[in-house]
């Protein structure tokens, strides 16, 4: 197959889904082309907006990727939101505490602290699974409420920002701030950071043995089992890598955009990850395309809402039109083959 | 002068997807007949039947019974109309005892009491009367197979039909088995009913069937009558012009040589005294000793149930023995992983290759490398080389004539005997000292099963070792070096390939002993 025709039905889905919202933005007494220029454009009229566009890039892509990876092994990790959350934890933790460190030691020790308590937060569900064989879809969920607990907790405790009017922490050691790429508008060094590891996830799955392995648990855990695949520990490798992926986002949030941990930083990553990773019915290869497509929407939004007063709610709708489109698809391609 | 059709189907179409599994296909059934059904895998013999008997809807065509024309919709249709079928597959509930699944969904007036006395008077009677002895009040799940299929054979009996079919009911009986069937069949016949019985096997047809229907790929090919007619024309009908039949290993009536076994000669597998016991204390092996030499096939055959899938699964290392000890090439392997043993050189084929063997969701090529992941030249440990692996598949696919667009096609897109050359193909493919193949023809057609039978010689000639498990005893009989026969979980015995006698084997499989 090529790759037009197998792009073709997103690009249908798209299509589908800008029509079936645009009757609402006309039925609501707004300019339809207006609106979608905007939504379309913003990201690249201006570096501001392209700039912004980026920083949305970031969380996203490593949010789907944390939902992606146990995915080719069967696995649902529904807890990339929480892992994020104690990834920024403890990230933040590490940039107070070592915050005088100089900037070569303490920006890798802010960014591993991330990592490895992301790793941490998916590794418990991961064990669950593999001791209890509890399901990891519950027990994702679940810890994300525990980790809006412990934001919750870390943000208005000791390390409290006083002057702030919003659950805050005080900034972190500025030695731990990311390099920017570009100073004005800023954007941080974390972008490299992102689409190493989205490059890095993609050869893993589709070109190592390892990637294999997980694949083949995901296609059929037994009898992957029976041809010598430890599919237990595959499910385990999985979450807890998506854990450490998604605990790296928090890191990155962290340490190049807000510098300190704010109660509400995840906005709604969790989600959009979601849809990104189904729209790429968990390709890898596609996730980071399909990412920088809904942050231009994402941003798009903000400026349609700010220059035309229309909800921002509206490009949320669509991001999930354009969803439940590609999934239809796969039902019409399967109804045209028999 | 032409005797008159008790049933006729006519251009009976029907189409699954793409796939034509009948076209155009006619069938007659004269009273008092055994009809064999004949043809290979996927020759729609099951099919038809299944839309005779109102499982399938069929696309076109006609059912003509006893001179007019009927529309079965379902079963139920079916049953009244007297065609009664015993599937490959019984549908029976396992705790009822035999009477209560006998007159399970009949209108029965017992709704209150379960009293039963009449009906088991009437069941006995039948017993009686067609020689088939069953306990009526022993629960299901006690019974061994041969007896569950008579009873399957009763309820339809007892429904009162007068058109019998049977799909494959000779499959996972023993010997004796299949003669006290045929027996039975007789009297049935003799008695008025009519019967149409499919099969693969064609020397069942040969000695029990009045007239035989022969079909191929969804089309009739000839219908003639048992005296009429040799060996060969059927033959020949079964596999199409194209296939080499002189040189088939499955029709082949000549005496092969036993593997030489010289003192001298070490086994290249060896299992002493090995016991496995499951989670709940049941004893699945119970003291299995096998010794594979090089060149050798050595066959296991049971019926179905008795150990088989623990035997291949405990050789391959899924499952760790409780007790004994396992070497391969003299080395000790009895507490590796299957992990290892695949990197040693074992192969393969699961009997469940959907559920053991298969990755729907993956590709073509991706199956095809399942347990060699590891090994070259596929891999060097770390990365795949993935350039290797298509071109593998893609001649693969050509030597296994494997139906598919390709090596990157998905494969929920293959068909069922496609799964299963996935799985010989990945077996075959790479060298390995011990082959463990269970029910490896399963799901294949007749040339396509000699092509397995041909791979298996080559590596006898190799001197590699196949560990043969099997419920078909004539693939047994005709491939194996010696035969051992599991029952329980407990090899009764094994027969050198001079002594192989199906009778002592069918005794064996059944569990009696000859002291």
């Amino acid at each position: 197959m090529t790759i037009v025709k197998k792009i073709l039905p997103y690009l249908i889905a798209v299509l589908a889904s800008f029509v079936a919202a645009g009757i609402f933005i006309a039925l609501m007494g707004f300019d339809v082309f207006r609106a979608y220029s905007t939504i379309l454009f913003t990201s690249f009229r201006t570096p501001n907006g392209f700039i912004q566009t980026l920083l949305k890039f970031i969380p996203l892509v490593l949010q789907a990727l944390a939902f992606t990876i146990p995915l080719t092994a069967g696995k649902f990790n529904i807890g990339g939101e929480g892992q994020m959350i104690v990834g920024a934890i403890g990230a933040t933790a590490a940039g107070i505490m070592f915050a005088n460190l100089p900037p070569i030691l303490l920006i890798p020790i802010v960014i591993l602290a991330g990592v490895l308590t992301g790793a941490i937060w998916g590794f418990i569900p991961a064990y669950l699974l593999y001791k209890f064989k509890i399901n990891e879809i519950l027990t994702t969920v679940l810890l994300n409420f525990v980790s809006f607990a412990l934001i919750d907790y870390v943000a208005t405790g000791p390390w409290r920002d006083p002057t702030a009017g919003h659950p805050t922490t005080i900034t972190i050691g500025s030695n731990g701030f990311l390099p920017l790429l570009i100073n004005n508008p800023p954007l941080h060094t974390g972008l490299l950071l992102a689409i190493a590891v989205a490059a890095g996830i993609y050869i893993y799955t589709s070109r190592t043995t390892g990637g294999y392995e997980l694949i083949a648990t995901g296609a059929n855990p037994q009898a992957a089992g029976i041809y010598g695949i430890k599919v237990r520990r595959m499910f385990v490798f999985s979450l807890v890598l998506a854990g450490a992926v998604a605990g790296l986002s928090g890191a990155l949030e962290v340490a190049g955009v807000q510098h300190r941990l704010i109660e509400g930083m995840q906005s709604n990553f969790l989600v959009l990850g979601l849809i990104i990773g189904l729209i790429s019915r968990g390709n890898n290869l596609a996730v980071p395309f399909v990412a920088f497509f809904i942050a231009v929407l994402e941003v798009g939004a903000s400026a349609m809402q700010r220059t035309l007063m229309i909800p921002v709610q509206m490009v949320f709708i669509v991001e999930a039109l354009i969803l439940l489109f590609v999934l239809l698809s796969d039902v019409v391609a399967s109804r045209r083959k028999s | 002068m032409e005797k008159e059709n008790l049933l006729e189907l006519k251009n009976v179409r029907k189409v699954f997807g793409q796939t034509v599994a009948l076209d155009s296909v006619s069938f007659t059934l004269y009273p008092g007949e055994i009809h064999g059904l004949l043809g290979g895998n996927g020759a729609g013999k099951t099919t038809l039947m299944n839309v005779l008997y109102g499982l399938y809807r069929k696309d076109d065509g006609d059912i003509i019974l006893k001179g007019e024309k009927v529309n079965v919709q379902g079963p139920r249709d079916a049953i009244k109309l007297g065609i009664g079928m015993v599937h490959q597959h019984f549908l029976q509930i396992s705790n009822f005892t035999v009477l209560e699944n006998i007159v399970l969904g009949t209108d029965v007036n017992n709704r209150y009491t379960m009293k039963l006395e009449d009906e088991a008077k009437k069941v006995e009677d039948l017993c009686k009367h067609f020689g088939l002895d069953v306990d009526l009040n022993a629960t299901m799940d006690t019974l061994p197979v041969g007896t569950r299929q008579k009873v399957e054979i009763l309820k339809a009996l007892y429904r009162g039909v007068d058109i019998l079919i049977l799909d494959e009911p000779t499959t996972n009986l023993t010997p004796q088995e299949v003669d006290a069937l045929f027996v039975s069949l007789r009297v049935m016949v003799n008695d008025g009913l009519s019967i149409v019985f499919i099969t693969h096997k064609l020397r069942e047809v040969l000695s029990v069937c009045d007239r035989i229907t022969v079909l191929r790929e969804g089309r009739n090919i000839t219908s003639l009558v048992r005296e009429n007619a040799s060996e060969e024309i059927f033959v020949r009908a079964m596999v199409g012009e194209s296939m080499d039949i002189k040189n088939s290993i499955y029709f082949s009536q000549g005496e092969r040589k036993p593997v030489e076994r010289g003192e001298t000669n070490q086994p290249i597998f060896q299992m002493e005294d090995i016991s496995l016991v499951n989670k709940d204390q049941v004893t699945l092996l119970k003291n299995i000793s096998l010794t594979l030499h090089p060149g050798e096939i050595l066959g296991i055959s049971g019926v179905a149930g008795n150990g088989q899938r623990e035997l291949a699964e405990t050789v391959i290392g899924v499952k760790q023995p409780n007790q004994g000890k396992i070497t391969l090439r003299g080395e000790e392997i009895t507490e590796k992983t299957n992990e290892d043993l695949f990197k040693m050189g074992i192969s393969y084929i699961p009997e469940d290759r959907l559920h053991d063997g298969f990755l729907p969701k993956a590709n073509v090529a991706q199956n095809l490398i399942l347990g060699y992941h590891r090994n070259k030249p596929y891999s060097d440990g770390t990365f795949i080389n993935w350039k290797t692996v298509f071109k593998e598949t893609r001649s693969q696919i050509k030597e296994y004539n494997i139906k598919t667009s390709g090596p990157d096609d998905i494969g929920g897109n293959l068909s069922g005997g496609n799964i299963q050359r996935v799985m010989i193909a990945r077996a075959f493919s790479m060298p390995s000292d011990l082959m463990i193949a269970h029910n490896p023809t399963r799901g294949l057609d007749i040339p396509s099963m000699d092509f397995v039978y041909q791979k298996m010689l080559k590596r006898r000639e190799d001197g590699f070792a196949t560990l043969l498990i099997s419920e078909d005893l004539d693939e047994l009989l005709r491939m194996a070096d010696r035969i051992a026969v599991i029952y329980r979980g407990e090899i009764l015995g094994v027969l050198e390939r001079d002594q192989f006698d199906k009778y002592a084997i069918g005794r064996l499989m059944s569990g009696i002993k000859d002291s």
